[in-house]
């Protein structure tokens, strides 16, 4: 394993259900990310993309394969070497839906510090490291008496954003964290990921849409019915993908000079993608 | 919290409510002018100066027997929901924590009291750990745990299934972090109205035990006793029921009031699982508990 | 002529292609209760065949503009000024009897949410099939065989099953094209779709916008196109119109609003694609595939 590697995922297996209602939501899926790097996650509606998360963050047990944060194997890990692992605060995580990551009877101010306070930090000091954070993510320290439903949908994504790093971790998975924002707040949520680019901390920018991970992401990796099909950088990915699925997706993404031929493309990649 | 019930109206009045019937407990016995067990030959007479309230069927002073049997009756039915709370509320939301073996334990218990018959059990319980009105209310209360039981169970799964409690979970909250910083707050005022409604229950149970010789012994007075042997004089007295009725509903009332004031300050949380509550109540399938956010 | 004659008539040319079929003449939508104006003039003029689209922020008015073309404003709104014209008739005098005549079978529409325009609990199928006897007065089973041609119609793979399906047992795409579908049942000759592809997989809005494509070529359908996505309206619409905030801010022939921005709130949409679209690497791209075949 390279040193540099904050997550290494090697053959996952996920399976859901029991019995006869067993069935495979992962399929042998490798991937790596390395320190400071974002990778985008695309992929369609169930092809596992939430999945591979959940099974990283050991919400979702895996059947097979390994996962490596931080250098730290922990495949079989127990519930208490998870508590243990999870308050350092290495991972986090970031919901698609803000409104439902964040409890609404609690303020935006304790929601914020409650990583902190999980581990132990005291109240005033965990107040007092969350400030410039307030900073990184564009939010007013006004807000943070406010409860949830008292913010626009962005201003509750930049909470959650901010809430995931609180812990300093050295990797953040985003769930479709800009799907659910219109396109201002998605312009504003995005601009604040790519600025974090810079300060060290590793992505996985989860969406089912190539083109808002395309300006943020440095590599593509991307899902198809639970198989990883493709992996490259960006620029690879977007201009030479390989995949059928990963062609059919980035002719299918809305773009504002396409060609007229492109609907005859996605007639045949849509055959093509059936008799595969 | 306390301050923010009592910002809402319908708080202060539960509030008020509650503490004049808590003085009535505290003082009631006495304050009663007569003694209220003492007969005298004016029977079912009406109220007078002497007899504020009228005397009963062996002409005994009403409004004395309402004062002193204020007492038990509200320490009765209060203890009837503490231990209702206690033996409910608890394992309610345990059971969605201590993993498989305690929560089909526990479902399983909560099934079987519900369908223990009431009165073979009590008699069974006095006749074990003899016959008081502590003994008599803690049967009571443990017969009707295990609605406390499934209010909080369902109120807690619907919580531990939400996106925040996993957030926090991802940050490595342990259960007793997570039950007490989300659950808790949501599990309240689905339990205060419970809390409410069995307090109501208990009264009423309180005196039908009496009549049976258990809890309180007659001719000691409650307000449930007064109003059964009220209603048996119905014809002669038609006001009679009125005092305990009054005493009983306001009681009532007031934790009803308090349950809302309670509600109303927990938030949305707390008020859409009320609703759910009460849909299953309205016989609306037991099993549809909604998950957090899928509306 | 029914649709589906004109489908297996590729290339049918429409008739009249001259003729309006929708024109809204400034118009501008009014809130009562709030007494202030939402929408401030908004004209453009639809002919069978020709696609006109609509961006803009969330709240701009678009979905209320729709609305209004349809006769089903929300309460306490009103039209407050201008005109709108179906097929050559001002609908400010119709009576409900001659909307229900004109909904469907003239100008009809398709929004975002399409689980909640069927009902759950009988097999979409009998819906479509429900809407097509009403409409056109046809029998039970010419109904039921109509419906199944239009289920083919807007590629659903296998149309007799998805019959007898209910919603919740089809995906968002599969459902949107079966409210398509049921859009079209009676042969409009104006369809609206609103955000319809909002919710969906970009691949399966690619689908659903190929096949409003598909429509509008093959028998001449005149859309109105609604999303707050400026690419999604480029692929298809010949004409834009940017909204904000109730006004129009821009409008024009799709390639001229595109190449040569007047509004700054345009310039900013494009700017965002071109931020953080695909636009960045495919024209940087396509650049380059220029320069060498000319090299070459
Ligand atoms: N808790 C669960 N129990 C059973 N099956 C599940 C569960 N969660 C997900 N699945 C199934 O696993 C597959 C992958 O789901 P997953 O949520 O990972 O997809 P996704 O790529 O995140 O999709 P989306 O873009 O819709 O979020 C789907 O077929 C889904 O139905
Ligand atoms: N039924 C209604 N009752 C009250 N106000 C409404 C109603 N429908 C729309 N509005 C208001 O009218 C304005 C325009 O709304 P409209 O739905 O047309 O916007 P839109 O451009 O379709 O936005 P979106 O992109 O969010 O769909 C908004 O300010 C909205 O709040
Ligand atoms: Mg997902
Ligand atoms: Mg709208």
């Amino acid at each position: 394993m390279p040193a540099d590697a904050v997550l290494q995922v090697t053959d996952l297996d996920v399976h859901y259900g029991k019995g006869r209602r067993r069935a495979q939501a992962l399929d042998g899926v490798s991937l790596e990310v390395r320190r400071g790097e974002t990778v985008g996650l695309i992929g369609e509606t169930g092809s596992g993309k939430s999945t591979l998360a959940r099974t990283i963050l050991g919400l979702v047990p895996a059947s097979a394969g390994r996962v490596v944060i931080d250098g730290e194997e922990v495949s079989g890990y127990r519930q208490r070497q998870w508590r243990t692992l999870r308050r350092r605060g290495v991972v986090q995580y970031v919901f698609q839906d803000p409104l439902r990551s964040l409890d609404p009877d609690v303020t935006i101010a304790d929601s914020l510090i409650e990583p902190l306070l999980i581990r132990g930090v005291a109240r005033g000091e965990a107040l007092v490291r969350v400030r410039p954070l307030l900073e990184r993510v564009r939010l007013d320290e006004e807000l943070l008496a406010r409860l949830p439903g008292e913010l626009s949908g962005g201003q509750r994504q930049r909470v959650a954003v901010a809430r995931a790093l609180v812990t300093e971790p050295a990797l953040v998975i985003l769930d479709e964290p800009v799907s659910a924002l219109d396109s201002a707040n998605r312009v504003e949520v995005l601009e604040i990921l790519k600025e974090l680019r810079t300060s060290g901390v590793a992505l996985v920018f989860i969406s089912h849409d190539l083109g808002s991970v395309a300006g943020v992401a440095d590599r593509v990796a991307v899902m198809y019915q639970g198989r990883l099909v493709e992996t490259g950088t960006t620029r690879e990915v977007i201009t030479a993908p390989q995949h059928v699925y990963t062609r059919l997706l980035i002719g299918s993404a809305p773009t504002l000079r396409s060609g007229a031929a492109s609907r005859a493309d996605r007639d045949a990649l849509r055959a093509a993608l059936l008799t595969a | 919290m306390v301050r923010r019930i009592l910002s809402l109206r319908a708080g202060r009045l539960a509030a008020g409510i509650l503490s004049a019937i808590a003085l009535l407990a505290i003082f009631g016995p006495l304050l009663a002018p007569d003694n209220p067990l003492g007969s005298s030959s004016k029977t079912l007479a009406g109220p007078s100066g002497q007899h504020w309230l009228g005397t009963d069927y062996l002409g005994r002073d009403v409004f004395s027997r309402l004062l002193d049997g204020s007492r038990d009756s509200v320490v009765g039915a209060v203890e009837v929901a503490l231990v209702a709370l206690v033996v409910g509320v608890i394992p309610g939301l345990l059971s969605v924590y201590l993993g498989r073996v305690f929560e089909w334990t526990s479902l399983r218990l909560a099934d079987t009291l519900i369908s223990l018959p009431f009165l073979v059990f009590a008699v069974a319980v006095t006749a074990l750990l003899g016959n008081g009105i502590t003994q008599a209310m803690l049967v009571v209360g443990v017969l009707v745990s295990p609605v406390f039981f499934r209010v909080s169970r369902a109120a807690t799964l619907a919580v531990a299934r939400s996106q925040y409690v996993e957030v926090a979970l991802i940050s490595g909250a342990s259960v007793n972090w997570i039950v007490r910083r989300h659950v808790w707050v949501k599990v309240l005022p689905a339990v205060a109205v419970a809390l409410a409604q069995t307090m109501g229950v208990g009264f009423i149970v309180v005196s039908s035990l009496s009549f049976l010789g258990i809890g309180v012994q007659p001719p000691a007075p409650t307000w449930g006793g007064l109003l059964a042997s009220d209603l048996n004089y119905l014809h002669y007295q038609p006001w009679a029921p009125v005092a305990p009725s009054v005493l009983i509903m306001a009681t009532v009332w007031g934790c009803n009031l308090l349950a809302d004031a309670i509600r109303d300050v927990s938030g949305e949380t707390g008020r859409a699982l009320i609703n759910t509550r009460k849909a299953q109540a309205n016989g609306l399938g037991a099993k549809r508990i909604p998950v957090e956010g899928r509306v | 002529m029914t649709i589906l004659s004109e489908l297996r008539t590729p290339h049918a040319v429409p008739t009249l292609p001259d003729e309006i079929v929708l024109a809204l003449r400034d118009v501008r939508i009014y809130d009562q209760v709030n007494d202030r104006e939402i929408v401030h003039g908004i004209s453009f003029e639809l002919t069978p065949g020709r696609v006109v689209g609509i961006v803009g922020e969330s709240g701009s008015g678009k979905t209320l503009t729709c609305r209004a073309a349809l006769g089903i404003l929300p309460e306490h709104f009103a039209i407050s000024g201008g005109s709108i014209e179906i097929t050559g008739q001002e609908i400010a005098g119709l009576t409900p009897e001659q909307w229900t005549g004109l909904r469907g079978s003239t100008i009809s529409a398709v929004f975002q949410d399409p689980a909640s325009y069927l009902n759950p609990s009988i097999r979409v199928g009998s819906q479509i099939a429900e809407v097509i006897r009403v409409k056109t007065g046809a029998k039970r089973r010419q109904a039921r065989h109509r419906a199944l041609e239009l289920l083919a119609a807007v590629h659903l793979r296998n149309p007799a099953l998805v019959y007898e399906q209910y919603t919740f047992e089809l995906s968002g795409g599969m459902l949107q094209r079966v409210l398509i579908a049921a859009a079209i049942a009676a042969d409009p000759t104006v369809l609206i779709a609103d955000e319809a592809t909002t919710a969906l997989d970009v691949t399966v809005q690619a689908e659903i916008l190929d096949l409003l494509a598909d429509l509008q070529e093959r028998i001449g359908l005149a859309l109105l196109v609604v999303s707050h996505d400026l690419a999604v309206v480029a692929q298809l619409c010949d004409e834009v119109l940017v909204m904000r905030e109730g006004e129009v801010v821009e409008q024009g022939p799709t390639a001229e609003v595109l190449h040569n921005p007047k509004h700054e709130y345009t310039r900013m949409l494009i700017a965002e694609h071109e931020q953080y679209g695909l636009e960045r690497y495919l024209e940087a791209e396509a650049d380059r595939d220029g320069g060498l075949t000319r090299a070459g």
